[in-house]
């Protein structure tokens, strides 16, 4: 049996206070006025108390002993873009240098061996073809998709200006997952933040790409938030609603190179305009019978109602840099992310010269695969550490002054947390997740059915 | 343990039409598969099979 400490946490709800065991991420929703009776012991901490070890597990599981399966290739240096809060250096992107279509493919096949060595079987690993611009190098993602379509699972991350007919018809003939990016409601909010080198407007082009996207079921927009935009969330939500957007992402600006900082929100402003946001999704989905899924908040839910559900792994502590996948500059080095990229720090060696293996025990790699909230302050005494998991790793070391400190939005993951737990008490959480999203999980806690 | 398949989608927590209970407290499980980051997430779950 194993001791359990239940911290009573404010949740903002008129009827019930969360309690929650920090160390195995265990919460329930209590009455407010039976909390000093349920921590007094009865027949919750009893559930509790014989569960707590299975739950300890498998967060311990979830967070230090995953094996990649996925890799985020950066087929390209260049971007036809120059974002304001870019994580990739401008030099690189301006002036960079594509991988070669024969070295793509020399990639590929020696990830496909790599991970033959460490996915369970009947599983296919992922790439994920990123940016900078991975259509500026079309021709060797597209190659290197017809090569090893039956060894991956494809997906493309695109500014989503390159996006032509015949790109779509090829990627989503090949069931490829497209992500686009578009940060306005309107081409003067967009222009504000993405635009090309000599300032051109690329928002009616997105819009052209999501127009022809329309009914495909895998393919996202990421709006990123910033003081340039954080207005118009809602105006976003209503913008992706209409066009039949399946999942967006409303992320929060990240801060890992001083350009970013420049439009990064202040906590409460983010979390407020997030949660209307929020809000009117859920507004246009009672309306309409249709979701629009924002996911990144979904993420927070999952961590919550089922901690290894989990799609994203930036919310959780090791993040999945380094350990749950890693990425693949256009040179060939590795890094446990894409936002490592341009931080020689975190190389952990290159593909075309080191092991695998050896590269991801790398002292670059250990950086981000040993960052724990469980040690250092002011996160190892926060009840939510392994709802949000303190991001971002990259954040914490370039902008905060090391691994040892907090992301960049630590008030705003509060209030996201907040804003979770009343969904639940008020019984529309599935509201605002993918229909079937427990499809295959087990309910190894369900107080209410006792 | 009671394992959820698809279909037979079930609704977290009690429903906002039900009567209030005193205490919700409810934990899902699953092998984890979670790749996605800040710039990228995945829409295709099942594929991977």
């Amino acid at each position: 049996m194993t001791a359990a400490v239940l911290t009573p946490v404010d949740i903002g709800h008129a009827r019930y206070v969360a309690l929650i065991d920090p160390g195995t991420a265990f919460w329930a929703l209590v009455d407010k006025t039976q909390v000093a009776d349920t921590l007094a012991g009865g027949p919750l901490l009893d559930a509790y108390r014989e569960k707590a070890g299975d739950f300890s597990r498998e967060l311990h599981a979830l967070r230090f002993e995953l094996k990649p399966s996925a890799v985020y290739v950066n087929p390209t240096e260049r971007c036809n873009l120059d974002c304001t809060y870019c994580y990739l250096p401008g030099k690189m992107r301006r002036d960079g240098s594509h991988m070669p279509e024969d070295k793509l493919l020399a990639a590929l096949d020696k990830l496909r061996r790599y991970f033959a060595t460490v996915m369970p079987e009947g599983r296919r690993p992922r790439i994920i073809f990123h940016g900078s611009e991975p259509l500026l190098n079309r021709h060797a993602v597209f190659a290197a998709i017809e090569a090893f379509g039956d060894d991956f699972v494809f997906g493309l991350q695109t500014n989503g200006t390159l996006l032509d007919r015949s790109a779509i018809e090829f990627l989503t003939a090949r069931e490829v997952s497209i992500g686009l990016s578009l940060d306005g409601p309107e081409a003067a909010i967009t222009d504000s933040t993405r635009h090309t080198w000599s300032g051109r407007s690329v928002h009616a082009r997105v819009l052209k790409a999501m127009d022809a996207l329309r009914g495909y079921d895998a393919w996202s927009v990421i709006t990123t938030c910033t003081t340039e935009n954080l207005t118009h969330l809602t105006r976003m939500v209503e913008l992706f609603h209409a066009r039949e957007v399946p999942t967006c992402m409303l992320n929060t600006v990240r801060c890992t190179l001083p350009g970013a900082r420049g439009v990064k929100p202040a906590d409460p402003d983010m979390a407020r305009a997030f949660i209307a946001a929020l809000d009117r999704s859920h507004e246009l989905y009672r309306e309409t019978g249709r979701k629009l899924v924002v996911a990144n908040f979904a993420n927070i839910l999952l961590a919550i109602l089922a901690p290894s559900a989990r799609r994203l792994m930036c919310d959780i502590s090791p993040c999945g840099g380094g350990r749950a996948f890693f990425a693949l500059a256009a040179d060939g080095d590795l890094y446990p992310c894409s936002e490592f990229i341009g931080l020689p720090r975190f190389r952990g060696g290159n593909l075309f010269e080191s092991d695998v293996e050896a590269m991801l025990r790398s002292d670059g790699f250990r950086l981000v695969t040993g960052r724990d909230v469980d040690t250092f302050p002011p996160c190892r005494d926060c009840t939510i550490r392994h709802f949000c998991g303190s991001p971002c790793p990259a954040e914490a070391h370039e902008m905060n002054g090391g691994m040892d400190r907090t992301g960049a939005f630590c008030g705003f993951y509060e209030e996201q947390v907040r804003y979770a737990f009343r969904l639940i008490a008020d019984g529309i959480a599935n509201d605002y997740l993918w229909d079937g999203w427990d499809d295959g999980t087990d309910t190894v806690f369900n107080y209410a059915l006792r | 343990m009671q394992k959820t398949k698809p279909g037979q989608h079930q609704q977290t927590a009690t429903a906002a039409t039900k009567a209030p209970v005193p205490i919700i407290a409810m934990r899902k499980s699953c092998n984890p598969e979670g790749v996605g980051l800040s710039h990228y997430v995945l829409m295709d779950r099942k594929k991977t099979k």
